[in-house]
């Protein structure tokens, strides 16, 4: 009996928290219960973190200051417990020895030293660099004592791709929210102006969207990279390219503001407040903004990986970031060579990374759009 | 007469993010071809669902009960609707044995196909009739609902109808393939009232042409009084009551159906007060144990309302009703 | 109470401009064209039509959120006159809290990311007619104690609620800034009949209670025949019958009151088919007919009500009818 009363008090207090969930807990509620999402979900944050903390966690500089160049085109070096000596409680690598000489035909040919080993070392100092862009520190999560470890491998200029696919990351990431921001903030405004006032400025305002919508993107890349001059800082570029992404993609986001504020615009609680004499100020900002502020999230997650991959794209075909930047077009682009595809596989280890990147924010984006909607089944 | 359908043991369940369901419960009835039943009930009764499920009409998150059996009886001998699978097998059930008409007609024509072309497609999937011949009949239909100058108003598309015009054309999609039981889910809910008048005359005409069962729901006492032979009441997924309309109005068996006529406004007498039925409709995410009413009802009888699923007992002749104070042994069990 | 109505709408006509007409001068609709209509004080003023019939926008226009395009409303609680057509900014927010809405729907009219008790308080903040927190919970609490909603729920949100409780919600804001004139637009028509009954109870005792003035809009004649004291019947824009209730159903003057009553669906199985039933559907208001507006359908008019356009006549004590035939049909 006292099970009885105890579940229905436990039922009780499950109901009372469900009736007095806002919006927020009730998306939260219903995004859990999605496995792929929710897993999607800590990739993300797991992935941003890494990039967050690229320069951390990562032993050396991504750039050429940070090159080995005893170890260019290296093969990626796994830490290890035990070799033919016998075990160790830390783990190690080999050391490597590099040869050219007649006998090799002139090739570089690289042997593992069997017999000796570099400890990994952990928090050890390193190159210098700026945590968050501001905090200078020069300590590295890893490394090892006397050498270099190179845990996916270097490229053809001996730079570590693991600490250029943790800053690739980082870059995407920057170039997708500058992106994403600006798209949002025009839309916002754009699609604001037009939903709320409607009419003639409605009509003019779409239009304008209509011709962005139709320009081509790849073209007009092209025309932007011929007029970027070619010794543009790398810095510069960079805030170029996310200028663009964001030019391109407002018009989508801007058309989903203005449809929604039209809908939202005539919903008869809104008409209440009016009727109560609220002022357009009131109305904007206690209903209209709360009523899409769940959509908009939804649409920013879902509109960045298409931000990543314009990047991508861009850098790929060479007309968006170049060298010693760290992005993964970058990265991708070194990838394509005979040479690579044959000898040196690594190369594509970043590319896992960006497919991870890409994949999770879609999940996350799906997952949230079907969560957005909690009174979707709730209203018959 | 002959049986039409038979419905035994009912059950309806839906998977939701809540919980499971139970949309209908346990809901058994039978009718003869000519004759109207009314289905009336309020919004979560499951009502819609009942009759939606005579055609495994419902979304893939249903399921149905195992016990549950629906056999409808056309001339090549008894189909079992539960066994049928495919969409090919549905064929003989959807738009040809059972036609449906809905609350909303411009939901159920395609908005880009006129409506002679839908009636004729769905003719031509339904009968061996040509191409030819389909349109002559949907013409001939149209005009028998009271369409005037069918055969230019084949051409129109839904949205240049008005609502009137709409559910007519509507009625006249759904009769043309001769179906043998009609389902008319609110069919006039969203209609004015002197246009629901005239649907109403047109619906009776057509079953005494036609000799087709129909399964009228609505929430409209008014309504069912004015259409139906038979009513069966539900509420929460159940049956509450069945009878002939005139038993089951004039007499009514189950407090439910007391309340339901009690808190009916009605023109004969506009002074008297309205008598509301206390509470509100459970969430189906909380039905009550025992009777499903016992949380609104009036006429308690004792512990047994609250522990006990009433049985159908007989009120009279052709009325029943599951409610424990007709139980023989009353209050006793 | 004084004499004095409460709402007065003289001539009043309300004319919505359509879209479209590039060239050539802009088509209108024509939602309420001509209405007189007196509201006396206290009084549970029905307004009766079918869709199209313009009684939202006529109850609209007397909330001042339809345009008056001619014609006008006064309103006099006997503190303060207004004239709707030209209110000043300040007026017009007195105004708000003298006349408030009731709407139809229970989903659409609540928003679902406000507690119940910031859904009621709503009205209070944006008219200022509090000076704390404290006070505002207080009225709330008071308002919903008089909606008989749970106090208990205000912390919860709108959709733990079902439709019955949730028109309470909305009657309760409608009512908490005190005003004297509701208009109830709809209110029960998507609720089930056994909740119906209890809102429309609830809305008559709040009335008696408060001493407030309802318009009651509704297509449902039998709804109306119970709770309201005087009813008008519209028609493509127009009134075309005004009474008391008694008055009105027990003697129907106008062809189309009389239809509209016949065509009720009668709850006696064997009255079938006696209903005189009505041809056709209303006129496009864009494109009214000629004369009585209601000639296309009535089964009485002769030349003149297709040339000549009724007006309302006496037809009893309090009862005005627009029909050039009421008295030959009466016999």
């Amino acid at each position: 009996m006292t099970d009885v009363i105890n579940d229905t008090l436990q039922d009780q207090s499950a109901k009372e928290a469900y009736f007095t969930a806002s919006q927020g807990q009730l998306i939260w509620a219903r995004f859990k219960k999605q496995r792929a999402a929710l897993i999607a979900a800590i990739v993300l944050f797991v992935l941003i973190l890494s990039g967050v903390f690229a320069p951390f966690l990562s032993p050396y500089d991504p750039t050429i200051a940070g090159r080995d160049k005893d170890y260019t085109n290296g093969a990626p070096q796994i830490p290890q417990f035990c070799d033919v000596n016998g075990c160790s409680p830390r783990p190690f690598i080999h050391a490597v020895k590099r040869e050219r000489s007649m006998a090799t035909n002139f090739r570089w040919v690289t042997t593992i030293d069997e017999d000796t080993r570099l400890y990994m070392k952990f928090f050890v100092e390193g190159d210098k660099y700026k945590l968050f862009d501001f905090i200078p520190m020069d300590t590295h999560l890893f490394g090892v004592k006397d050498g270099k470890i190179h845990l996916f491998g270097t490229d053809e200029d001996g730079q570590d791709i693991f600490s250029r696919t943790l800053h690739a990351i980082w870059t995407s990431v920057k170039v997708g929210t500058i992106g994403v921001l600006i798209a949002f903030v025009l839309a916002l405004i754009i699609g604001g102006i037009s939903g709320y006032y409607g009419g003639w400025i409605d009509g003019v305002l779409q239009m304008i969207t209509d011709a962005v919508r139709t320009v081509p993107a790849i073209p007009l890349f092209m025309a932007v990279a011929a007029f970027m001059p070619p010794e543009m800082t790398a810095e510069a570029r960079f805030f170029y390219i996310s200028l663009i992404l964001g030019f391109i993609g407002w018009p989508t986001l801007a058309r989903r503001v203005r449809t929604h504020l039209l809908a939202e615009r005539n919903q008869e609680y809104v008409l209440a407040a009016q009727l109560c004499g609220a002022k357009p100020g009131h109305v904007i900002r206690k209903h209209l903004l709360p009523s899409f502020t769940s959509y908009i999230i939804v649409d920013l997650v879902i509109s960045f990986p298409y931000m990543v991959l314009s990047e991508t794209a861009l850098s790929f075909i060479g007309l968006g970031l170049k060298d010693p930047v760290s992005s993964l077009g970058v990265m991708l682009q070194k990838a394509t060579s005979a040479d690579v595809l044959l000898n040196y596989q690594w190369y594509f280890i970043p590319v896992i990374f960006f497919i991870a990147l890409v994949m999770a924010f879609v999940f996350v984006g799906d997952g949230l759009r079907d969560a957005a909607d909690p009174y979707g089944d709730v209203k018959k | 007469m002959s049986r039409l359908i038979d419905v035994e043991n009912l059950t309806l369940k839906f998977d939701t993010d809540e919980g499971r369901i139970t949309a209908v419960d346990n809901v058994s009835f039978s009718i003869e071809a000519g004759e109207v039943m009314g289905l009336v009930g309020e919004s979560g009764s499951g009502k819609s669902v009942t009759a939606k499920s005579l055609m495994k009409l419902n979304p893939r998150n249903a399921i149905y009960g195992e016990d549950t059996k629906v056999t409808l009886h056309l001339e090549d001998g008894p189909v079992d609707v539960m066994s049928l699978q495919s969409p090919k097998d549905m064929e003989i059930v959807r738009g040809g044995a059972i036609s449906l008409i809905f609350q909303e007609p411009m939901a159920s024509f395609a908005p880009a196909i006129s409506i002679g072309d839908q009636m004729v497609e769905q003719l031509m999937i339904h009968s061996s009739f040509s191409k030819a011949q389909a349109k002559e009949v949907s013409i001939e239909m149209l005009d028998r609902v009271g369409i005037s100058d069918a055969s230019s108003r084949f051409g129109q598309y839904a949205f240049e109808l008005s609502g009137g015009m709409r559910q007519r054309a509507m009625i006249a999609m759904a009769l043309s393939t001769k179906p043998k039981l009609l389902i008319a889910d609110e069919p006039t809910t969203a209609l004015d009232v002197t246009i629901q008048a005239q649907v109403i005359d047109l619906m009776k005409d057509l079953v005494s042409e036609f000799g087709m069962g129909i399964i009228f729901i609505t929430h409209d006492l008014g309504v069912i009084a004015q259409t139906a032979d038979t009513v069966a009441v539900m509420y929460l997924g159940r049956i509450v009551e069945k009878g002939t309309v005139r038993d089951v109005i004039r007499r009514p068996a189950h407090p439910y159906t007391r309340g339901l006529l009690a808190a009916l406004p009605t023109l004969d007498d506009i002074e008297a007060p309205l008598t509301p039925i206390p509470g509100d409709i459970p969430s189906p995410l909380e039905r009550p144990p025992g009777c499903v009413y016992n949380t609104r009802c009036q006429e308690l009888i004792g512990p047994v309302c609250t522990q006990k699923i009433p049985e159908f007992s007989q009120v009279s002749a052709d009325h029943k009703a599951a409610c424990h104070l007709h139980d023989p042994q009353g209050g006793a069990a | 109470m004084s004499d004095k109505p409460l709402m007065t709408a003289k001539g009043l006509s309300v004319h919505y401009p359509l879209r479209g007409g590039l060239f050539g001068p802009k088509p209108f609709v024509r939602a309420v064209e001509n209405v007189n209509v007196e509201i006396a004080p206290g009084s549970f003023f029905g307004l009766v039509g079918e869709s199209g019939s313009g009684k939202t926008t006529l109850g609209r226009a007397m909330l001042r959120a339809a345009p008056i395009s001619k014609g006008d409303v006064t309103f006099d609680d006997g503190e303060v006159a207004y004239s709707l057509k030209d209110l000043g900014k300040k007026e017009l927010q007195d105004y708000r809290k003298r006349a408030q809405l009731i709407f139809q729907d229970p989903y659409a009219a609540l928003s679902p990311r406000m507690t119940v008790r910031d859904i009621i308080a709503e009205p209070l903040e944006v008219m200022g007619l509090t000076n704390s927190r404290a006070e505002t919970d207080e009225r709330v609490r008071e308002i919903a104690a008089k909606c008989r909603l749970n106090v208990e729920h205000l912390r919860r949100f709108p959709h733990a609620f079902s439709g019955g409780q949730r028109q309470r919600i909305s009657i309760a804001r409608a009512l908490v800034s005190g005003p004297k004139f509701i208009v109830a637009d709809e209110s029960v028509a998507a609720l089930d009949v056994s909740i119906q009954a209890d809102v429309l109870n609830l809305l008559k005792a709040i009335q008696q209670d408060m001493g407030l003035t309802f318009l009651f809009i509704s297509h449902d004649l039998s709804v109306v025949a119970h709770v309201c004291d005087h009813v008008a019947v519209m028609y493509l824009g127009r009134l075309v019958e005004t009474a008391p209730t008694r008055s009105l159903f027990s003697e129907p003057r106008h062809p189309y009151t009389r239809a509209l009553l016949s065509a009720i669906p009668s709850l006696d199985p064997d009255d079938r088919g006696k209903a005189q039933k009505l041809e056709g559907e209303i006129p496009s208001p864009t494109n009214p007919p000629p004369g009585c507006k209601f000639q296309t359908r009535c089964p009485y008019a002769i030349d003149r009500c297709r040339v000549e356009e009724p007006t309302l006549e006496s037809a009893g004590t309090e009862h005005f009818v627009s029909c050039h035939r009421w008295k030959e049909l009466a016999e």
